[in-house]
């Protein structure tokens, strides 16, 4: 009876507690209930070896003890397409802003890019596994409080998006979600970038048009940031969206302008850096700076244009008689 | 890669697993206690592993269908029985059971 204790002591280890005495009890005699069936059919008491195989028949410890748990799974089949869905998002966005970080590193940082891309991949890794973590954890949770079941109640098909309406797939709607985000909150302070812009014999300087536009500029990117929620989770509310975004696209337009006859956007200050190189490094910054500025401008009039052009026709569709 | 065998293996397994419920309330319309059921089960083609059955006990005595007590019979064991409540769920399972067999052996014809 030894290895049969053993054994019940194997399952009353991952049993819950409460109960646990009451099912090793019950466990117990089932065991030597069929221990006494098969000692009746061979008409001897049954050796080691035949106990230990009766023993293994019965299950290993950890699933017969599991068996006894109210919730069989992390997350059940219900929670499941959700906790998929939400993953996949919020890596995508996690990745976006990791890879985002990256190039701007590259772009203006001065860094080694060997190591920048070992420090990018491990940044990458653990962002990863961090949110995936969080994200499972949350649903681990959601499926233990009936989530799955008023989610899917509460659900309503008026919501669904209009077949002729191309919709922007997840991973769009998340990445573009995750920048807006991100620049939000870079811009409103509340982290910097991992890298001082510059290197030791100079340091760049924003012009002070930036600063004047402190507030506009937050303003419009927290606009586009619930825009951009509108379009990924309420896709109906077209109105709203529309006048958003249509506000937006204006808003952006004129600030660009604004910016754009600042004639200057950065400037360099030389901490050892001989003050001619510094004053010709200066101008070819700002150069690349002017072309960016024309490049987002005529991106984004083209947008205005294109959006403009579907909601006309659109609206041309709804008045046209059936 | 599943062969024809194991997958009729597990569609089958689905199959039964979805008729243990109503099995084991139908067996315990009189008192029995696990190993007896088990073998009541088995006799009747319905096989269980005690794995399974203990922690169903359990699961539809907390859901009111079952009623439990320990007694002693040689030694410690528990015995259950259908509730007041097991039999109402019993006879509405029975006759969702009866109407489902009567469709599919229209189906199958």
């Amino acid at each position: 009876m030894d290895l049969i204790s053993r054994y019940l002591g194997a399952v009353r280890r991952n049993l819950p507690a409460r109960g646990a005495d009451d099912i090793v009890a019950e466990l117990r005699d089932a065991l030597a209930s069929r221990i006494e069936d098969r000692e009746e059919a061979l008409g001897r008491p049954l050796d080691g070896a035949e106990t230990e195989g009766l023993t293994k028949d019965f299950g290993h410890p950890l699933v017969v003890a599991a068996r006894f748990r109210r919730h069989q799974w992390l997350i059940g089949p219900d929670v499941f397409p959700f906790y998929l869905s939400v993953a996949r998002i919020v890596l995508l966005a996690v990745a976006s802003v990791q890879l985002a970080i990256g190039l701007v590193q590259l772009l203006f940082g001065h860094r080694d890019p060997a190591e920048l891309l070992m420090q990018t991949i491990g940044g990458l890794a653990t962002g990863l596994i961090f949110c995936l973590a969080l994200v499972t954890l949350v649903f681990a949770v959601l499926e233990r409080t009936g989530f799955p079941a008023e989610h899917i109640a509460g659900w309503n098909p008026a919501t669904l998006a209009d077949v002729d309406e191309p919709q922007p797939g997840p991973w769009e709607s998340a990445a573009e979600t995750a920048l807006a985000l991100a620049f939000l909150l870079w811009w409103g302070g509340a982290f910097s970038l991992p890298y001082a812009p510059g290197s030791a014999d100079f340091r760049i300087e924003p012009a002070p048009v930036f600063t004047q536009l402190y507030w506009p500029i937050f303003v419009l990117a927290a606009a586009r940031l619930v825009h951009n929620l509108i379009q990924w989770l309420r896709p109906r509310w077209k109105l709203l969206r529309t006048l958003i975004g249509g506000a937006t696209a204006i808003g952006g337009l004129v600030l660009l302008a604004i910016i754009y006859r600042a004639g200057q956007w950065a400037t360099i200050v030389p901490t050892g850096m001989d003050l001619a190189r510094a004053a010709d490094l200066q101008t070819s910054l700002n150069l690349a700076l002017r072309i960016a500025i024309v490049a987002i401008g005529v991106i984004w009039t083209f947008a205005c244009l294109g959006a403009l052009w579907k909601l006309s026709r659109a609206r041309a569709a709804a008045a046209a008689p059936a | 890669m599943p062969t024809e065998d194991d997958l009729f293996d597990k569609l089958r397994i689905e199959l039964r697993r979805g008729s243990l419920v109503l099995a084991v309330l139908a067996a315990l319309r009189e008192e029995r206690y696990g190993y007896t059921l088990r073998t009541l089960l088995d006799d009747a083609g319905l096989p269980i592993e005690e794995g399974a059955l203990y922690p169903l006990l359990r699961r539809l005595e907390a859901q009111g269908l079952l009623t439990s007590e320990w007694r002693e019979e040689g030694r410690n064991k528990r015995f259950y029985r259908l509730s007041p409540d097991g039999e109402a769920i019993l006879a509405q399972l029975q006759a969702e059971w009866e109407a489902i067999g009567a469709s599919l052996g229209r189906l199958l014809k």
